[in-house]
């Protein structure tokens, strides 16, 4: 009889420890991001995102009494090393939720990988609009702003600053590059803007004067590019030494002036104007507070990546929250159609195409720093639905 | 057509000078380390960037660019010279000596562009351009740094091919080149002269840093950018040709700047690379032939 009696003892034990324990499981996040190579920047802005959202949530309890746990892996800004590495953290470390990739190609290339797998990815970088245009995913999520949504503010800006302006464009001969030449000028020309011309130059090219003489042959006033990292600094430097600043106001893509490069291109940023889904300055006091926490934890600025990264996890948790569990298809529902808070004001990830809505800035740089000049709502900046596969 | 020339083709023909003696600076040290040394330096680019670096550190500091521009290869001096008799020398003695001074080497590049990311982060920095303004003539528009550096890349490229073929220095360079015992046995001090000429190539590349770090940024990665461009003028001028690294150079980098006029710029570099390949199969040994055997 004590033995029978000690063994349900035992049992009910063994029981409660076992739910105790599960409850006491993380969430694991997969974050595969540059830590090295031409986007370490921006890898390292993304991790200040993730972790200190992850470190905010878990002080207050976790997702559902759970802590969040990440695991980073680097990418080194490669689709095919992404692949390697996003497989290795859902086979081996299964994670529930996989983020963190910069290129479009890495983001697109994972989400098939995703759907294989059965798990979920979402990018908080990844400009290109096919991520959640033609080549969208059921299990690919966009909580950044795409390149038609910053296209679409610059374009507005455009049109009632330099009505009917003649614009040359200068863009990276990869996805990004081309995707989002393509977006602002389809947006512009809506607007009356002529187009003079188009050169694609590779990536990481040294020496951009070779289309100084196309550029001021055409005679433009506006020049837009979506060069980005050492390329900005080269590409406005020189055309600085060679004085094409002079008489043309330089726009262009919102990750082609970051705090990364800003200090190197110096002042011959002075000018620039883009559109933008993040702004240090947006006056409102959940972004104040945001700034301030970043700022002691970092001793940097946040910048676009970092605060998209940062809400990422905040959406994550409120998906999981709403769902109640962290299985795929229960947390693709919950997304679908979410709103939720972010430093840039509320955003809600559209059910057609898993891309966030939010309100976009118009930024022009000053002194060194952007200055907020105009914003654009945010259903007149998304765009039409272009995702058929769902 | 006259138009065409003085608007479009002058003004490419002029970058691509400036941009060829760069490469010919860069170049110059990793033809005298092959060809002199047998060893395939593929730290070089790396050295270009601690050029560029300690320049950008000692900038801060206060140090103003034109001293740099003399400081800077001085103190590569001895970090060459450390690096090939404390790392090279371990592994040059032996009959595999390409393959493993190649992975020495390209070990060592790894680590020092790692170092520069810890030490430095990962973005770029520019110092700011020593010589403002730029000049027109022709119609051809030109910044003065730019001519400041064809002219003084001219001067340096000059001085050292004097220095190897003028000097008795160089003569026992060359000597040691062509046959190392016997140039022993002459009362060359070889062993000396193989670190010292790693350390002058050496420093040459962080001389090319120093130049260019105002127009092309400096960044852990940055040596990438110089490192194939560099290998490729050594092989189409002759390993260990000064004289070909120079022809070589400007030929390649002529190469490149025109043919963008043409063609999509992306196709510029398989052209290059192309030339490579054909010169390896029709004549290996380059425009000029290896140091010491011209």
């Amino acid at each position: 009889m004590p033995t029978f009696k000690k063994s349900i003892f035992a049992a009910l034990l063994a029981t409660t420890a076992a739910t105790a324990t599960h409850a006491a499981d993380p969430v694991k996040i997969g974050v595969v991001t540059p830590l090295s190579g031409t986007y370490a920047g921006i890898g390292q802005q993304v991790r200040w995102g993730f972790d200190l959202a992850t470190k905010q949530i878990n002080a207050s309890g976790g997702i559902m009494g759970r802590q969040i746990e990440l695991l980073y892996e680097d990418e080194e800004a490669n689709p095919s090393v992404a692949v390697q590495k996003a497989e290795k953290l859902f086979q081996v470390g299964k994670v529930d939720f996989l983020t963190g990739t910069v290129s479009s190609g890495s983001t697109l290339a994972v989400g098939q990988l995703a759907e294989r797998a059965g798990k979920l990815i979402a990018t908080t970088v990844s400009f290109a609009d096919s991520i959640t245009g033609d080549r969208c995913s059921p299990n690919v999520f966009r909580v950044n702003a795409r390149a038609g949504q910053q296209s679409a503010a610059l374009a507005v800006w455009l049109s009632k600053e330099k009505p009917k302006a003649q614009v040359f464009y200068l863009g990276p001969d990869y996805e990004m590059g081309r995707s989002t030449v393509a977006a602002f000028k389809s947006s512009a020309e809506k607007v009356g803007a002529n187009t003079l011309g188009e050169v694609f130059a590779p990536l990481d090219s040294k020496d951009y004067t070779q289309y100084f003489g196309q550029i001021r042959a055409s005679r433009p006033q506006v020049l837009y590019t979506s060069v980005a990292g050492n390329d900005t600094v080269r590409l406005f430097t020189q055309l600085q030494e060679f004085g094409l600043l002079n008489n043309m106001t330089v726009v262009g893509a919102s990750g082609t002036v970051t705090s990364q490069n800003i200090g190197a291109i110096g002042k011959a940023a002075e000018g620039f104007v883009t559109g933008v889904g993040y702004s240090t300055e947006i006056p409102s006091p959940e972004n104040k507070k945001f700034v301030e926490a970043f700022k002691t934890a970092y001793k940097a600025d946040p910048d676009l990546y970092g605060t998209d990264s940062y809400g990422l996890i905040y959406a994550y948790k409120a998906a999981v929250e709403k769902a109640k569990s962290t299985e795929t298809d229960k947390v693709r529902d919950a997304l679908r159609g979410l709103k939720w808070a972010t430093p840039q004001g509320e955003k809600t990830i559209r059910a057609g195409d898993h891309q966030a809505i939010q309100t976009m800035y118009v930024v022009r740089v000053a002194n060194g720093e952007f200055k907020i000049i105009g914003q654009v709502s945010g259903d007149d900046a998304i765009g039409a639905d272009t995702c058929t596969r769902f | 057509m006259l138009d065409y020339i003085q608007f479009v083709l002058a003004p490419q023909v002029v970058t691509g000078l400036a941009f060829g003696v760069a490469v010919i600076l860069v170049a110059l040290g990793l033809t005298i380390i092959f060809g002199l040394l047998d060893v395939i330096n593929m730290s070089h680019g790396e050295f270009y960037a601690f050029g560029a670096f300690s320049a950008l550190a000692l900038n801060w500091l206060g140090l103003p660019f034109w001293l740099l521009l003399i400081l800077v290869p001085l103190l590569m001096l001895p970090v060459g010279y450390f690096v090939e008799r404390v790392l090279i020398q371990r592994v040059f003695n032996r009959p595999d000596r390409h393959v493993t001074t190649l992975l020495l080497t390209f070990g060592f590049g790894l680590v020092l562009e790692d170092a520069f990311r810890l030490g430095f982060g990962p973005n770029p920095y520019r110092p700011d351009t020593p010589i403002r303004g730029a000049v027109e003539f022709f119609g051809i528009f030109l910044p003065n740094y730019r001519l400041f550096l064809i002219v003084f890349g001219g001067f340096v490229i000059a001085g050292v091919a004097l220095i190897v073929y003028r000097t008795r220095l160089g003569a026992m360079v060359r000597a040691a080149a062509f046959d190392r015992n016997m140039a022993a046995s002459l009362g060359v001090p070889v062993a000396w002269v193989f670190a010292g000429a790693f350390a002058f190539g050496v420093s040459l590349a962080g001389l090319a840093g120093v130049l260019l770090a105002p127009v092309y940024s400096v960044f852990p990665t940055m040596g990438r950018d110089f490192i194939l461009m560099a290998f490729t003028v050594v092989i189409v001028g002759g390993m260990g040709s000064i004289a070909g690294a120079v022809v070589a150079g400007l030929f390649l980098t002529q190469v490149q700047s025109i043919a963008s006029l043409y063609i999509s710029p992306v196709w510029t570099d398989p052209i290059v690379f192309g030339i490579m390949v054909v010169m390896l199969m029709v004549r290996p040994q380059g425009l000029f032939g290896r140091l010491g055997h011209a």
